[in-house]
This record gives structure tokens, sequence and C-alpha cells, in this order.
């Protein structure tokens, strides 16, 4: 549904997206991840064809951004950062007016419009102006104005940013929802919200595509497990002790807290080395704090591939 | 009212229907985009402020003028042009337009709503079709209440003549092409910058400019005038002297001086429009100069999206 082929925006002498890249296939929900400034907002501009690109191809649902743009914006439901509305209208009128400028056919309209306020569950404010709604609702309201013309691809810019956890998660089951009927690409620099909801994950940085591909994916190229063993004996002591363990890979002393030594182990794939741990350390009676195993997270991925390149 | 008034009263409503239909059905989301910017004018404070204040100031200057009228009998064919040759029809030229598209485009540009608007299926033009037909039409709704008046004013024996209703048609013509012009570059203005202010300064600036600037300089370009502008008015040597005061008279004659005739508004409304003359050559230049801004401002949004 959305295709982007070498695309490059350059601001004056600042090149905000350079030479990506990708692909979202029909019904996929990608999140569009990387730190701010990376890159997401222009991309994300260029596929709605609010900006054009410098160079490189973009099509969405099939249309070139560039030549065809209006048959692009009539399939996409674009949801910008900062839900920038116009406040002189009610609800209801300005979601009517969204409609009708999105050329929903005048015998639709009201169902329309009824439809994408219900969904996004905005009815008890139709009357409001909008410049007196609260943020969650705002927000809502420019997610209804997105889906009212039932567009086959939504295009999010930090659809969660600036809400409440009790909206975030809301606006996440929303998503979600929305993901059976629509092909969904969203941006935010919330790591736990993109892997609660999206199938796929497009990871960008300084305007560079870092890496694509789903959650487990992308943990698996994070980097091993590790194990993580506190007990009552100095730090090298307990490396000695624990050489042999299968499965254990190299061991890394951390600093001593107090009296206990603090060691962390790589874990080969598939391995559990808990229990043979606790037992050699159960032999020596040693006193055991603390013995876990450590998945790599999503924001260990990110803080690596985000600062540890620029490093 | 005579036949020439029914024709052109006749002409004038058939324009602007022609103008609403053709928006309707040739760039139907530039009809929604009217219905709303119309909208949003008629439910703002502003307009109506803008309405109270200059038919304060109306009032005053059409009393005034009655009481003249009692004392000095008025020329019906003169009555129309008086009437519509007030100082607050020179404010409602000059600030009016600017303060109705000051918003048009600077003010979606500041918070953001540009962007919405122009991922919306619609092409830009359209949007810019929309707006100024808005700001027109509520241009229109201002002046509307002192062309009612006219009437009242004609049937009520407060004149002892009748008035030339295809003078004062004519008359409302004239500031409907003017407004026209002014209002497309006042789109223009604003969509050049995102603030407000800076944007209704230009556009006033371009309407003083257009009614004040050539009725200014047109006495220093008469001939014998004694301006710089004038053949030997430079003392250098002979042969040079000549072929410069050739060019100059040259440059005046035949650039200058028919430049600022075209585009002398004041001219135009108080001596033709006002007088129920009417000039091809004069509305070719309001449709076309309105025209032209209003591509000037399409492009201009569309250089957003390459910058």
């Amino acid at each position: 549904m959305i295709e982007v082929d070498h695309l490059s925006k350059r601001f004056g002498a600042t090149l905000a997206v350079d030479d990506l890249s990708f692909r979202v296939a029909r019904g996929e929900v990608v999140g569009f991840l990387g730190p701010n400034g990376a890159g997401k907002t222009t991309t994300i501009r260029v596929l709605a064809g609010y900006h054009s690109a410098t160079s490189g191809a973009v099509r969405v649902a099939g249309h070139d951004v560039l030549t065809e743009p209006v048959e692009v914006r009539r399939n996409v439901g674009y949801l910008p950062e900062n839900v920038p509305l116009y406040g002189d209208m009610r609800v209801v009128e300005y979601l009517r007016y969204r409609a009708e400028l999105k050329g929903v056919p005048a015998a639709e309209r009201k169902t329309a419009v009824e439809r994408a306020m219900e969904r996004c569950g905005v009815l008890e404010v139709r009357r409001k102006l909008v410049r007196h709604v609260s943020r969650g609702y705002r927000q809502r309201v420019g997610l209804a104005d997105a889906l009212v013309a039932s567009p086959p691809v939504l295009i999010l810019d930090e659809p969660t940013s600036g809400l409440d956890p009790n909206q975030r998660r809301r606006i996440k089951e929303l998503v979600r929802e929305l993901s059976e009927e629509h092909t969904i690409l969203f941006s935010s620099h919330i790591l736990a919200e993109v892997g609660e909801v999206s199938d796929r994950i497009l990871l960008i940085d300084r305007g560079r595509l870092q890496a694509d591909g789903t959650i487990d994916e992308l943990l698996e190229r994070a980097g091993g497990r590790t194990l993580r063993v506190e007990a009552r004996a100095p730090a090298e002591e307990l490396v000695g002790l624990l050489a042999e363990i299968d499965g254990c890979g190299p061991f890394r002393e951390l600093a001593d807290d107090g009296p206990f030594g603090v060691v962390e182990a790589g874990v080969e794939p598939e391995a559990d080395p808990r229990e043979a741990c606790a037992r050699r350390l159960q032999e020596r009676g040693l006193l055991v704090r603390a013995l876990a195993l450590q998945l790599p997270t999503l924001e260990s991925y990110f803080a690596e591939v985000t600062e540890g390149g620029a490093a | 009212m005579t036949d020439a008034a029914w024709g052109l009263l006749a002409t004038m409503v058939g324009t602007a229907l022609a103008l609403l239909l053709g928006l309707r059905f040739l760039a139907p989301r530039g009809f929604t985009t009217f219905k709303r910017e119309l909208g949003s004018f008629l439910f703002q404070p502003i307009g109506w402020i803008i309405l109270v204040l200059l038919y304060l100031v109306r009032g005053y200057e059409v009393a005034s003028l009655l009481q003249r009228a009692v004392f000095l009998p008025i020329d019906r064919d003169q009555f129309a042009a008086l009437y519509l040759q007030t100082s607050s029809s020179s404010l409602m030229l000059i600030l009016v337009p600017a303060i109705l598209t000051m918003r048009c485009f600077a003010e979606e540009r500041r918070t953001g709503s540009l962007e919405v608007l122009l991922t919306a299926p619609v092409k830009d033009h359209e949007v810019v079709l929309g707006k100024w037909a808005a700001a027109l039409g509520f241009f229109v709704l201002l002046w509307l209440p002192g062309a009612v008046v006219l009437p009242i004013l004609a049937t009520g024996g407060y004149l002892d003549t009748q008035l030339n209703m295809a003078s004062v048609l004519s008359g409302y013509l004239g500031i409907f092409l003017v407004g026209s012009l002014l209002l497309a570059a006042g789109c223009f203005a604003s969509s050049l910058t995102d603030n407000q202010l800076l944007a209704s300064l230009l556009s006033m600036m371009f309407a003083f400019g257009l009614l004040a600037g050539p009725g200014y300089l047109q006495p220093y370009l008469a001939p014998g005038s004694g301006s710089f502008l004038e053949a030997g008015a430079s003392d250098g040597g002979e042969v040079v002297a000549s072929a410069y005061d050739d060019l100059v008279v040259w440059l005046r004659d035949t650039v200058l001086v028919p430049v600022l005739r075209q585009v002398n508004i004041a001219d135009h409304l108080g001596n033709w429009f006002f007088r129920g003359v009417l000039n091809t050559s004069h509305i070719v230049f309001y449709i076309g100069g309105s025209a032209f801004f209003l591509f000037l401002t399409t492009r201009s949004l569309e250089a957003r999206r390459w910058k």
C-alpha cells in the first residue's frame, strides 16, 4: 500500500530524510519509530502529500505522490502531529465539513460522520467548539477526521503524544480496532506503544532507516539474553565458579555492591542456566540475592541503534 | 428604474450567481471551502464589529449629505457619486479587504491547520478560490445595508429628484470589482507570511497605493509640470541632454502615464463607475487583476511543497 523508494528530503542545508526505502503491505500496522528529529514527521508529510520529496519515489495505494497528489490524498487519512483543527467550529460541524471536503457524497455524509464520531468516542462533545475540547478529545476528533471518508490507508503522526495514560490506552485500542480494515502507519518515540500495537517496526535515525522488522526480529538483533547474578562473594570468585556452566557466555564483572558481587553473563539462545547456577552457588554455601534471566528490551536496542551509532 | 438600470441589476445578480454556481459545479471542494470560510466570517465578531463601526460613520455622512441636499438641490445623476464617494468608502476599500483576507492563509499557516487543509483531496486553486469567494461574499454583505438605504431615500421623499438607479448600480458594480481585486491581492499577501498583521499591512499598502498613488503622481507627469520628468529639465551637454530628454518623454508618455491611468482606482470609481459610465478596459483590468493575484496565491501555496 505504501512504497517508498530512495526518498530524500532536504531543507536548505539540512538533509532531513536520507535515502529512505520501505514498503507497507495491505492490512499491516507499522510503527514508525525514532528519536525526536529523526525525520519521522518529514517522511510522513511527504507520504501525506504536504511536502514534496527532494528525490526518490513515493507511491501510496498505487498512486504516485508527485503526479497524482489528489488521488493519494483521497486514499489517505492523515492525523498530523499537533492536530491543528479549526477552533471556531463545533465538533460535528467540523467533521461534516471535512467529510464534504473529502468528497463523501451528501447522502452518506451524516452516517459517515456519526460512525466516525462513535468509533472515536467523541459523541459526548459533538456540540462543543473544537477549541474548547480537551487534548484527548482533540486527538480523537483528529482521528475521526482521518477516518471519516474511510480511506484504506491511515497515517498517524504521534497519535498519543501529550495524552495521559488512560487516553493513551484508548487510542491504542482504537488503532488496534482500526487495523482490521485499514493499513496503518503510525509514528511514535514511545517504544512500548509501538511494540504493543504494530506488526512491524521501522526504526529511523538521522533520516536513515536503521532497522526494519517485526518486534521479535529486532529483539533478536538486539543481542542475546543475559543472566544477572548477585551473591555474597567477590565478583572474580563468582566468575570462577560459574565459568564451567553450560550455555553461559562471557562473563562481565559489574561493580560490587558492598559484600555482594554482581556478575552478568551472556546466555545462549534457548538455554536456561539459572537452575545450574543456583545449585552451584548453593553447593558453595553462598548467599544468593538475585538470579535473573534478562530479556533484551526494545529500549536497549533503540538506544544501541540511535546512540550507539553516533558514538 | 430605467431599462438600463434593470439590465445592469440583472447582469450583476447574474454574475454573482454564475460565480457561485461555477464554484459549486466546477470546483466543488472550493465551494465547500467557501461555505466554511463564509460561516467563519458570519459567526465571528470581527465582521460585525467592522459593520457597526463603518455604518456609524456612514450614517453620519449620509445624514449630512441629506441636509445639504435640502438646501442645495443635488443633481440626480450626481447623488450616487456623492453617496458612494464618502470617506467611509475609502476606509472600506483600504481597511476592509485587508482585514477580511489577513487571516486567509497566514492564520492557517500559524496554527498548522494549513497542513490538514492541503492534505485533504483538494487542489490548491480550489482552496484559493473558495477563500477569496468567501471574503468577496462577506465584502458584498458589508456593502448591502448601504445599498438598501438608497431606494428608501429615493421613494421616501427625502430628495426632491428621483435617483438615477443606473448610476447607483454601476457605482456598486465598480466597488464590487475593486473589492474583488483588493481581496485577491489580500489573499496573496496572506499566503506569503504566517503573520496576520504583516499580511494586513501589505494589503493595506497595496490598496492605498492604488487608490491614492496615481492621483498623487499624475500632476508631476503632465506636460508643463516642471518636474524632473519634463523635457529640458536636464541641463547637461546638448546632444546627451536631448537624447535623455527624448527617452524621458517617451517613458513618460508611453509607459508611466498609461499605466497610471490604467491602475487609477480612484479615477475609475469617481469619474466612471459612480457616474454611471462603464468602460470595458476598467472591467477587464479588475477581472484580470483578480485572476492574476489568485494565480499568484496558488503558486505561493504550491511553492511551500518545494521549500
